[in-house]
This record gives structure tokens, sequence and C-alpha cells, in this order.
């Protein structure tokens, strides 16, 4: 290296002010004639940049009235040949190895290109673009198992944020809790961990790490939309105007900036002008997924059904993995009062996601509408609704009723005796309640449990309301059976 | 939809205005066009250019200058010569600029262009105009950096010919790779802030405002500064590069840029109408011809429609249909709720009624065609729920048009699936439209839908649901027993009357066929005008080159001749679909009613009129029904031979139809020939085709278990036999299948004949032939009363008097539509009634026994029936005997043998089935 700068030292310099200055044609033509492998590298790169320029003004420039287009970068062809040739003669750098990696993904020779990162990131490991380059080529768990990369505690980062990527959030979050013990004031390592939490629906904790990784970096962009998302979730009007504020202080013309301010918006109820903001995200970053999920909620909030639809599903053909988006149609299609269409989508999500229980009430409820009525099918989502933790309760409810209409009263019983637990461990009150106690007193009554029935009863004295008096009644007429039976009884044996 | 403005200035496109302004100039030309016959056919010809759209991409310069070379004649060069040497000389900008004021000067209209002699003004509004216009207006609109790329388009889509041609073609451009070097570097010199072109752009403002627009051009959104260009780069498939850049490959080389990324040139999506009309085409390829397309490569086209037109949803539903008949159930359901995600059913539909609110979305349209699809891949239960769906959202939005033919598709599912499956779910859920009791049975609540259905259509105008809704009811009829009071059923269930009402077929086909007298007053929509000039530069390209090329100096002929090729397609092809289905219905019916000579009639006209415009599925069933024939009426040989000549045309399609037909000619085969262990197997092969579920393919599961019971039968099981008939007989009875038991009844008493019950045999005889009479089968009723005979022949001689008169009775309709076994049959029963009649003599009148049973023995001979033709010659070599005429006798006896032995050694080497 030290080499290069003493042969080509003032040729070098010019070119990288050229470069820093973004006149990347003008700096590769200064380096034109240099041989040293800084030289190159800075060549290759500048020539690299000034065609990604290119290509993106000409997206701009072809965009036709059909959609469009895949304007293409224009050197990657000739910056292939030579960096092979390079590489085959061994006279290559990491980050030409790298700079190779990134012209083979454009040229879709994923394999090569992999196998070229990992060399680029084994001999130079301090290189976090190789490494994101490379993660983007992890798409399954087999191929990020099948890397052989040499250990170095960059790796670590690159296992973790992987692991993310491949939705193994609990991995995810071991690895990066481990590496907070050695980076104990990072503040990306912070974020990190804030979004697996995230992903694992843990908001308190979310919050918590945001406020101090926001007192700690105040003019942060990057992730703080997910930080709104769990603000807008909690439904903190203040908090996230404040944030809203800030970010927009901070620089208006980020997509997590324009989502932001839409969630803000969401939240207020002003749909309009937060799909105005959403998509002003999108016109920065057409791929960003959320920001297409979240445009479809406020359509739906807007009753527009076909641009909720729309934008769903442009968000699942970015990613088809996204199982809020799925969801999404799904709901927008059941909104339509058509339930078997929407059955298709919240399968799909369902598939992605089969430990939430929104998404299994969601498609139970679809079985439950008058249209279709299959109980059975409705009665087997609830009961995995139940199993994966059910934070509303709903399933477990549902069941009971489910199982009380089909004659089923054993079930039934079963159920609400199960969903009068958990509201009294959770200490909830509500009309639930009452129904709980009033179909299990008369089931125990029925079943000839009065002991049970009476206890039953007693607690619905407490309610008022019509229950009150069924319960009174109920009471009255046990007891005065409790009193006649026995007589019987005696009347039988002794004849 | 921003899509419906696709139309983008190309290279194509200059180079048919450049041959535009040829056509208009004609004193311009150095050799002037020798005759009015030719230039108009240089005019036709670019008529067709502007219209046609055989593929989704533009012509290259190479495929125009060949076109040009077999329609130009004896001024093909000339013309070749003029076009290239004119777009490659398009160098800078401002060439452009100048050539697009002047295309200008040909159009009529402009004060300001002088006339020249000969000079032949287009009309504005005519369509050449209207391209003319389009094109410049697009010119206009595009920015300077459009302008750029389309000189650099320009370069590359002539430098390929140019590299192509150059030794024979272009001896004049020898100059012109300079040209194109310069011409491609252009593009990248820096003349952002050139200002350029404001008189153009008020000429055209001015003209913009005195045009009638009639067609969809979004100006406001055009003139928005969208840079309307659809040019895009390929994938690079294949190198050449140039030799002169590789010693220094990493140096930025504007001269060879673009061959680096794209070595075909740039590819160019016609105008967007052109693409729809390209892709409405293939659909009803696909959908004619099924299975056979090749998946793969159509998916290949349509993966590079959707990367060059995101934003052109109608991609999705072809990809659905490509991998709906192909039966790839998980892409197809995909991409059908992909297409309606995106498109939300406004897109492509043509009975969408236009005065409605366009906006407003159709997803009911997604659940009807999900609710056909589930029907297509055998999901009766799924496709009901989802057509009931259907039924509610139309309702909802009141889509009276979707309604109807959601209706339809519900008539349809339950007359296919018939069953039981149907009956608890429309009882239910389709209240609002009918509010039936449960006791209706389904036959009943099909009736009523039909009927509900038709009335929609008939209100709604929709003339193709119509027809093909009368012929959903010809059908009902055909297969149904009316039972009559069908709503009122009181008293005990004796009263109630089964019968089936060939008048109303036959008024319901007749209603049907008004369809095309009510399409041929109709002016041709868009679509069918599109694919006209199609047609017309496909037989350009065909017979008619060498037509162009020969008759040159004759002037009239050549253009009749284009006419009438033109003219092939007045009616719209589904229209003709309809039509020929019901001939098939009608073929089917004279079947049904036993009238051989009517069935194949009506077979024919289909297979000869309208095999071009239905779907390969149904003229494999009409061939199905010809080859039966041939085989019923002339033997096995030939309707094998035909049936190898239909598996070879229908090679992967509907392999279903003919697999069945093989498998039951094998069947009846090998029973005629003793074979039972294969009849057996083929029986066994026939009852796997069948899906399991219940319900579903019931009549294959019919045939297949009918023929079981035959097998046993001829395999002298009769116990077995009469139980399968039994379980038959219910299973139709179950599933309110009353025609197909006259069938089965026939076969118990045929069975109870052979086990020598004679007496059991009569009733179910008797039984079958008053279905037979009440449902109108007149040939199974005279093969009932040839069985009738048989029995009361078989109980006695004393009963010889009653079986003959019977026969006699039956025997015009036998003799007429019969096939060559039951012709036969009819014929040894005859004489065998008179040899057991003891009045009769065989002295006095030999050949009244002699010549029945030489006429059955010839055609069981073909047929290869052993065991019916050494019953034949049995009784010949008794008679014979009695006769006294030993040789033939001996004859007789011998022919008797051979057919026994061969019965009992069925294992002998087969010819016929090396054909297969």
């Amino acid at each position: 290296m030290e080499e290069d700068e003493v042969v080509d030292g003032d040729f070098y310099l010019l070119a990288k002010s050229y470069f820093d200055c973004r006149e990347y044609r003008r700096a590769a033509h200064v380096l034109q004639d240099q041989t040293g492998k800084k030289a190159t590298f800075l060549r290759c790169y500048a020539l690299y940049l000034a065609g990604e320029k290119r290509k993106e003004e000409e997206m701009i420039e072809l965009e036709g009235p059909l959609g469009k287009s895949d304007a293409v970068n224009r050197e990657v062809a000739s910056l292939e040949r030579e960096l092979s040739i390079l590489r085959k003669n061994g006279i290559i750098d990491p980050f030409g190895l790298y700079l190779y990696g990134l012209v083979l993904i454009e040229k879709g020779n994923q394999n090569l290109a992999r196998t070229v990162l990992m060399e680029s990131v084994n001999s130079y490991p301090w290189n976090w673009s190789a490494w994101s380059e490379l993660q983007s080529l992890c798409t399954t768990i087999e191929i990020l198992n099948s890397l052989t990369l040499s250990n170095h505690w960059m790796k670590e980062f690159f296992l973790a944020s992987a692991y993310q990527e491949l939705r193994m959030h609990n991995e995810s979050l071991t690895k990066y809790e481990h590496l907070q013990n050695t980076f104990s004031f990072s503040n990306y390592i912070r974020a990190q961990i804030a979004k697996a939490q995230y992903c694992l629906r843990e908001f308190e904790q979310v919050e918590v790490i945001f406020e101090e990784l926001l007192r700690n970096d105040p003019y942060r962009v990057e992730d703080v939309d997910m930080y709104s998302n769990v603000l807008y979730a909690k439904e903190c009007f203040s908090a996230l105007s404040y944030l809203a504020h800030r970010v927009f202080m901070t620089d208006k013309y980020r997509p997590e900036s324009c989502c932001i301010i839409g969630n803000y918006y969401s939240l207020k109820g002003q749909h309009e002008k937060s799909v105005l903001y959403f998509r002003r995200a999108l016109k920065l970053n057409k791929n960003y997924l959320s920001a297409w999920t979240l445009m479809g909620h406020e359509y739906v909030e807007m009753k527009n059904t076909p641009a909720a639809i729309d934008a769903y599903r442009r968000a699942v053909d970015i990613n088809p993995r996204d199982y809020r988006a799925w969801y999404g149609l799904g709901q927008a299609y059941e909104m339509m009062g058509m339930p078997f269409y929407a059955l298709h989508y919240f399968k799909k999500s369902v598939f992605l996601q089969s430990n939430d229980s929104r998404l299994w009430i969601a498609m139970a409820q679809c079985y439950e509408t008058d249209q279709l009525h299959m109980l059975e099918e409705a009665i087997k989502c609830y009961r995995r609704a139940a199993s994966c933790n059910d934070r509303e309760a709903i399933a477990l409810h549902q069941l009971a009723k489910l199982h009380a209409e089909l004659g089923r009263s054993e079930e039934a019983a079963l159920y609400y005796k199960k969903d009068l637990e958990r509201m009294e461990a959770e200490e909830r009150e509500g009309p639930n309640m009452v129904e709980a106690l009033l179909f299990l007193a008369q089931h125990c009554r029925e079943q000839k449990r009065f002991e049970e029935a009476e206890v039953y009863c007693t607690r619905l004295l407490d309610y008022t309301g019509p229950e009150k008096e069924t319960a009174k009644s109920m009471l009255r007429g046990m007891r005065t059976a409790e009193s006649s039976f026995p007589l019987m009884d005696i009347e039988h044996f002794h004849p | 939809m921003a899509a419906a403005s696709a139309f983008a200035i190309t290279p194509h496109k200059v180079s048919v205005c450049v041959l535009l302004q040829m056509y208009a100039l004609p004193t311009q030309a150095t050799p002037p066009f020798s005759s009015v016959s030719q230039h108009n056919r240089l005019g036709l010809y670019i008529l067709s250019l502007t219209k046609s759209y055989d593929d989704i991409l533009e012509p290259k310069l190479e495929d125009l200058i060949s076109q040009l070379r077999e329609i130009g004649g004896s001024l093909g060069p000339w013309l070749i010569d003029h076009l290239t040497s004119r777009v490659s000389s398009l160098s800078s900008p401002d060439d452009l600029f100048t050539f697009f004021s002047e295309m200008r000067g040909i159009l009529g209209g402009s004060d300001s262009v002088v006339i020249e002699d000969n000079q032949v003004i287009l009309d504005p509004n005519s369509i050449l105009g209207m391209f003319l216009r389009r094109c410049v207006l697009a010119f206009n609109v595009l920015s300077f950096e459009g302008v750029c790329h389309l000189l650099t388009n320009i370069g590359i889509y002539c430098k390929e010919v140019l590299s192509n041609c150059m030794p024979y073609e272009l001896h004049r451009l020898d100059g012109s790779s300079n040209d194109l070097e310069s011409l491609s570097e252009c593009e990248n010199m820096d003349l952002e802030n050139f200002v350029f072109g404001k008189v153009n752009e008020e000429i055209e403002e001015r003209k913009e405002a005195t045009e009638r627009v009639s067609f969809h051009l979004h100006a406001t959104q055009a003139i928005c500064g969208l840079v309307e260009d659809v040019e895009v780069v390929t994938d690079p498939r294949s190198k050449h590069h140039d030799k002169g850049t590789e010693d220094c490959p990493h140096v930025h080389h504007p001269g060879t840029e673009s061959q680096d990324v794209d070595p075909y040139g740039e590819v160019f999506l016609r105008t967007n109408w052109q693409v729809q009309g390209y892709l409405m085409e293939q659909a009803d390829a696909i959908e004619k011809h099924g299975g056979s397309v090749s998946f793969n490569t159509f998916e290949l086209i349509l993966r590079q429609i959707k990367k060059l037109a995101p934003e052109l949803h109608r991609v999705h539903y072809l990809h659905y249909l490509n991998s709906l008949y192909h039966d790839d159930y998980f892409a197809a359901v995909e991409n059908l709720h992909c297409y309606f995600d995106y498109s939300a059913g406004i897109e492509g539909f043509d009975f969408v009624p236009p005065s409605g609110s366009n906006n407003s979305a159709r997803y009911e349209i997604a659940l009807l065609c999900l609710g056909m699809m589930h029907f297509y891949f055998g999901h009766p239960k799924q496709a009901l729920l989802v057509l009931t769906e259907a039924v509610r959202i139309s309702q909802v939005q009141s889509n009276d048009s979707c309604l109807a033919y959601t209706l339809a598709a519900i008539c349809n599912l339950s007359s296919e699936i018939g069953s039981s499956i149907t009956a608890g779910i429309l009882g239910t859920s389709y209240s609002p439209e009918t509010s039936m009791g449960s006791s209706v049975s389904v036959a009943q609540q099909l009736f009523v839908l039909l009927k509900e259905s038709l009335k929609r259509a008939e209100s709604l105008k929709l003339k193709r649901l119509v027809a093909s809704n009368h012929l959903a009811m010809a059908k009902f009829d055909l297969m149904h027993v009316h039972v009559q009071r069908p709503l009122l059923s009181f008293g005990p269930k004796a009263s109630m009357r089964l019968k089936t009402c060939p008048v109303n077929v036959c008024k319901e086909l007749r209603l049907c066929s008004h369809l095309i007298s009510e399409f041929a007053s109709e002016t041709s929509t868009v679509a069918t005008d599109g694919a006209f000039s199609t047609a017309w530069l496909k037989n350009l390209t065909k017979p008619m080159g060498s037509l162009v090329l020969t008759q040159e100096n004759e002037s009239g002929e050549n253009f009749h001749a284009l006419q009438f090729c033109a003219q092939s397609s007045s009616i719209p092809r589904s229209v003709l679909q309809i039509l020929g289905s019901s001939y098939l219905l009608r073929a089917s019916a004279w079947e049904t009613y036993g009238s051989a000579p009517l069935a194949r009639i009506n077979a024919l006209v289909y297979a000869t009129c309208f095999t071009d415009s239905s779907s390969s599925s149904d003229t494999a069933l009409v061939h199905a029904k010809l080859i039966q024939h041939l085989a019923a009426f002339q033997g096995y040989k030939e309707a094998f031979s035909a049936l190898k000549v239909a598996e070879e045309r229908f090679l992967s399609v509907s392999r279903s139809v003919l697999l069945v037909l093989k498998l039951q000619l094998l069947h009846e085969r090998a029973l005629h020939r003793g074979h039972l262990k294969l009849a057996q197997q083929v029986c066994d092969e026939l009852g796997v085709l069948a899906s399991s579920v219940m319900g579903v393919d019931m009549e294959l599961k019919r045939e297949a278990s009918l023929r079981h019971a035959r097998t046993l039968l001829a395999a002298k099981q009769f116990s077995e036999a009469a139980a399968v008939a039994h379980s038959l007989f219910c299973m139709c009875y179950k599933f309110n299948m009353q025609v197909e038991n006259a069938t089965i009844l026939l076969l118990l008493a045929e069975i109870h004949k052979k086990s020598g019950n004679a007496v059991l045999g009569l009733p179910y005889a008797l039984a079958s032939l008053s279905f037979c009479q009440s449902f109108n089968l007149d040939l199974l009723k005279a093969s009932a009363t040839l069985t009738l005979a048989e029995l009361w022949l078989s109980l006695g001689s004393n009963h010889a008097k009653r079986a003959l008169t019977l026969i006699h009775g039956a025997l015009p309709m036998i003799l007429g539509h019969g096939g060559l076994e039951l012709r036969a049959r009819a014929r040894i029963a005859e004489s065998k009634c008179y040899l057991s009649d003891p009045s009769y003599s065989v002295f006095e009148d030999s050949e009244v026994v002699l010549d029945p049973l030489r006429q059955a023995s010839d055609e069981l001979q073909v047929l290869e029936y052993h065991e019916l033709a050494a019953e034949g010659f049995y009784l010949m070599a008794i008679i014979f005997d009695k006769l006294g005429k030993l040789e033939e006798r001996e004859e007789a006896a011998a022919s008797f043998k051979k057919h026994v032995m061969a019965l009992e050694n069925p294992q002998d080497e087969d010819p016929l089935l090396n054909l297969l």
C-alpha cells in the first residue's frame, strides 16, 4: 500500500478529490494509467458509481407509462471483465474483491459473488459493506450455514444481522446481547436489539431502548420509524408528535421521517394527510416495505379498499414473506364481505407467522361469518389461537361459545372455565365474565353438581342486570330441589 | 389507468413514417410507382403495419426489409434502399426535428404546405393520418433526453442491419458506420441546456386544439412531463463486442457501451392497445388449445412483457390461464389473486358496462373466476362456496351481468356434478333468489336456477349468455327426467309420471342458433378489427406473397384476393364456439334418442365447420363420437386406425376423452373375442380414471361399473354380475340419472336371460321398455324389444309367434339405426324364431332363415364376435344338414369350429393391438 502512495501519490490524491466531489468519471480518467492496487480500486469504484448515477438518471428519463423498466449500469460488463482478470492473476485486494462481488450480484451470478465476498471478508473483516452484501445473498439458513468464515468478532455481527433477516429473532437477540457485553456503548447494537424485540412484539422494552438511544444519539433517523410504530401502537400522541417534529428538523427527505409523520397523522385520524406522507416515503424509496403496508392500512381506514389492496399487494410483491401485508389483504377482502376469498390471504399470513394469535382469530372469524358458517374450521383456528398466547383472550371465549352453539356442553364448560380462570388471573371483569358464570351455573345444575352451580350463582349475584335475577331464581330452585330430592329418595327406599 | 396512453415513438415507428412519406409523395421517388396497384399495395402494407399485433415486440429493421422485399416486387430494392438510407441519415437531434416537421407536411389540412402533383393527401382522421399525428405528437412531447435516447436507438436499430446486409444490400451507404459512431456519441454529449423546438411546440399546440381526439391519448398526462418512452434493454444473452475495444477495456468508450449491454439491439413494446390485443389473442389460444401450448415458452414471453411493462396487469391473468391449463393449481391460485388484487376486475372485461362508475372495483368477477377455477380443478365444494359468495357480492354491487354469468356458472357446476353435495349448500345460502323448501330435489333446483339465469340473461341482452343458457337448458332437458307437476307434489308417488321432452330439446337448440343471425347484423368490435389486420399480415407472408409476385401486372385481381383473405373472421369466435356446441349437443341428443345417421351428420357438421373456432377438447369429443360410430358400423379395424389418427392430432390435448374411448373400444372388442382377462383389466383401468370424490365424474363411474357387470356376465358369473348391476341401479337412482337406468334394467334382463331365468328377466325387460318409451330412447327400445323377444323364445316354442311379431316390430328401427352387433342379433333371433316355430318347415322356404343368418354371420365376422358368430354358423350347419346340402354344411361347420376355437383360445396374436 505504501509503495502505491509513493508512486501515484499526486494522481491518486487528485482522483480522490474528484471522487469526493462526486465527479466520478473525471476521477477514473485521472487514474487511467495507474497500476497500484489502491488506484485500481478507486478507479473501478468510481466507474461503478458513475454507472450507478447514470442508471438512476435513466430510470427517471425512461419511465414509461406502463411503469418500467430496468435501466442497467452500463459499466458493469467491462468492470466484470477487468476484475475477473485481476482476480485470476492474484493482484486484487479485499476492496477490489468487494467491488467484484457487487458487480457479480448485479450480473446475477450469485454463487460466484458469494465466494468472492467471502474471500473479501476473510482477508479484511472490517468492511461492513462487504458483509452486508454477503448477507443479502444468504436467503436461507442452509446457505448461511454453508459459508466458511474465519473467526472474527465481525462474524458475530454478521450472523446476528443475518439471523434477524431470516426471522430467527431469538437467536439474533442472544447474539446481540452477547456482543453488547463487549461493545457496551454501541448504539448500533442497541438499535438492533430493539428491532429484534419489536419483532417479538415486546413493545415496552423497545420503547425503553429507544428512549435511551435517542438520548445518546438525538439526531438519529435510522430505525426510528420502528419506534414510531411502537408509539403508535401505544397511542402516545405527544411522544409521537415530538419524535416526528425532531426527525423532520433533522432530515425531512428521508423515507423514515415521512413514515413517522404518516404514522402521526394516522394516529390523529387524518388519513388523507397520512397517505400523502407515506406516498412521499415511497417516492424516496420505492421498495420501502413498511410504507406500502402502512399506506394500505390508511386506505382501509378511508374505506378505499381497492387502493388498499393495491398497496398491500405491492408490499407482498416486494417481500412475499411479509405476513402483515397478507393479513391486510385478507382484512380488506373480509371488509367487502368476501370471507371465502379473504381466507386465501389469511392462510398465507398464518403460514408465515404461525404463532400469532391475531392471525388465527381473524381466520376463525372468517369461517364463523354467516355466509360461510363453517364452525368446525373456526373451532380449529380458535384452538390454535388459544394455544399461542392470545393477548386479548378472544379465542377461549369464542371457543366456549361455539361449542355451546354446537350443543357440546362439556367442551363449552371446559373452555368457559378456562376463560374464567384467565379473567380471574388478569383481574378482568365484563360481560364475558357474566356469560361464563351463567353458562357454568346452568351447566352444573344440569349435571346435578349443585354445589358448584351454587358457587357460580352466588358469584353472579355480584353483578347487576337480568343475569342476577336468573341466578337468584336458580338458587331458589336448587334449594327447593335439594330439600325435596332426599325426601323422594327416602320415599323410594321406604315404601 | 396510465397504461392507456402508451404510445411511444420508436425506431420502428420512424421507419413506418418514412414509408408513409414515400407513399404520400410518390413524385419524389426517382422510379415512381409503375401502377396504381403497386401504390395501393404499399398503402395497404403500411396500414397493416400500423395495426398489427403479431407479437408484443416491434419488428426489427431486418424483418421490415424482408417483408418489403416480398411486397414491393420490382420496386422492393428501391424501397429498401430508400428506407435504410433515410433512417440511417438521421444523425443528430436536429435531423429528427426536421424529419418530423416534414412529416407534418404530408398531412392534409394545414395551409402552409405547398401541394405537389400526385401527392396523396392524408386525411388527418384516417387511420394512417391518425397514426402519423400520434407519432408527431409523441415526438413533440419528448424531452431532450428522450430525443437523445430515440437517436441512440435508431442507431442501434440500423447498425445491426447494416452489419448484416452490407455485402449485398447497401452499396450506397459505405460511409454509414462513421455516421453511427458519431450518432451514438450524441447521446452522451452534454446538451441538457439546449433550448429547442419552441416553434414546433407552438404548431403542435395549435393542431391539438383543432383535432378531434378519438383515440386513447391522455394529452394532459403526456404533457405533464412524463417521458413517453417504453424503450427497454433486454438482458444480454450472448456477447458480441468490438474487437477494437479489447486493448483498453476499462476506459469508458461511448461507441461501445450499448453493444456491451445489448447484443440484440433494443427491444420495443408495441403500443399498449396492440399489446393488449396480443394478450387477448394469446388468451384465446390458450383456452382453445388447452395444455398443448408450451408452458415454458409462453411463460418466458410473459416474463418479458412483465419486465417491459410492470404496470400491465393483464399479464398476471395470462399467467393464470397458462398455469390453469397446465394443471398447476398453486401457480394458478397465486396468479389469479395477484391479477385481481392489482386490477380490481376493471381491466380487460368487455362486459363491464361503460356507463356505470368505472372506478368502482369489481371483485365479484374475481370470485366468478376463482369459482370456475375450482370447478376446473374438480373442487365442487369450494367452487360452490366461491360462486355463492359471487352471487352475494354481485347483488350487493348490483352488477347484474356478473350475477347472470355467475348463475350460469352455478348451473353448469350443478349439472356437471349434479349430486348431493350441492343440495345442502344451495338450499341454505341461495335463499334470496329462490326460496325453495329443502324437499325439492337437486334437479328441480337446477331447473329453477336455469330458468332464472336465462331470464336474467335475456333481460340484460347478453346474447352469448342467452345462447349458452339455451344450450344448458337443452342439455338439462336431454339428461333429466321431467316429473310432471314438479313443484306441487301432493298425492302418492305413483301418480307422478316421468318423461323426457325431445321437443323442448329441439326448441332450446333452435333458440340457441338465433345467436348467429343476431351477430350477423352487428358491427365488428375493436378486437376483431385488430385480428383482421393480423390475419392480413399473416396471409401476406404465406400464400399471398407468391400471388403478389406473380400477378404483378394485373391490377384488379390482387386486391380482390386480399379482401377475400381478410373476410375470414367476421363472426366472433365465441359465437362460433357456442354454435358449434349446439351441434355437438344435437349429435349427443340424437345419439341418446337413437338416430345414428342424424347423430353422425351433426358430428360431421361440427367437425367440418367449427373445429377452427372451438376448443380442442370439444373437437376431440366429436372425433370420439365419430370413431364410436365407425366402430359400431364398420368394425374395430377401421375404428382403431381412425383412433390412431385422432390421437396423433390431439397429442397432448384432452387425452382423457380419447383415452376413455380407446378403453371402451378395447373392452368391447375383448368381450367379443372372449378375451375376458383383458376385458377386466381394461375395465379396471377405466374405473381408475374417475375421480374418487363422491358425485364427481358420475358418467365415467357409471360406464366403468356397467362394463364391469358385462364382463362378469360374459364370464358367466351371473349372480356377481346381477349384484353389480343392482348397485349401479341404486347409484343412478340416487343421483337422479333416470335415463341411464333404462340401460341398466336391460342389462339385468340380459343377465337373467343368459342365466336361464327367462321368467325373472321378463319384468326387467318390460320395465326397461317402459322407461325407453317415456324417455324417447328409440334405439334402446328396439333393443329392449329384441331382448324381450329372446326371453319369450327361451320360454318355449309356443311363444315363438309372439317373439317373431315383437322382432318384426322392432326390425325397421334396428336395421335403420342399429350397429352391426344389434342387427346381427336381431337376425339370428328372427331365424331362431322361425326354426322353433312348429308351423314352419325348412324345406318350404329355407331362404327365410338362411338369408338373415348369412348376413348376420358376415357382420359378426367383421366384429370378431366369436360367440354369436359360432351360434349363427351352428344354425346354418343344422339347416344345411336338414336340407341335405353336405358341402355347405361342412363349410358352415368349419367356420363354427374356427370361431369356437378362437373363443376358447383368446391368447392368439392380435394384429390390431399393434396398431395402438
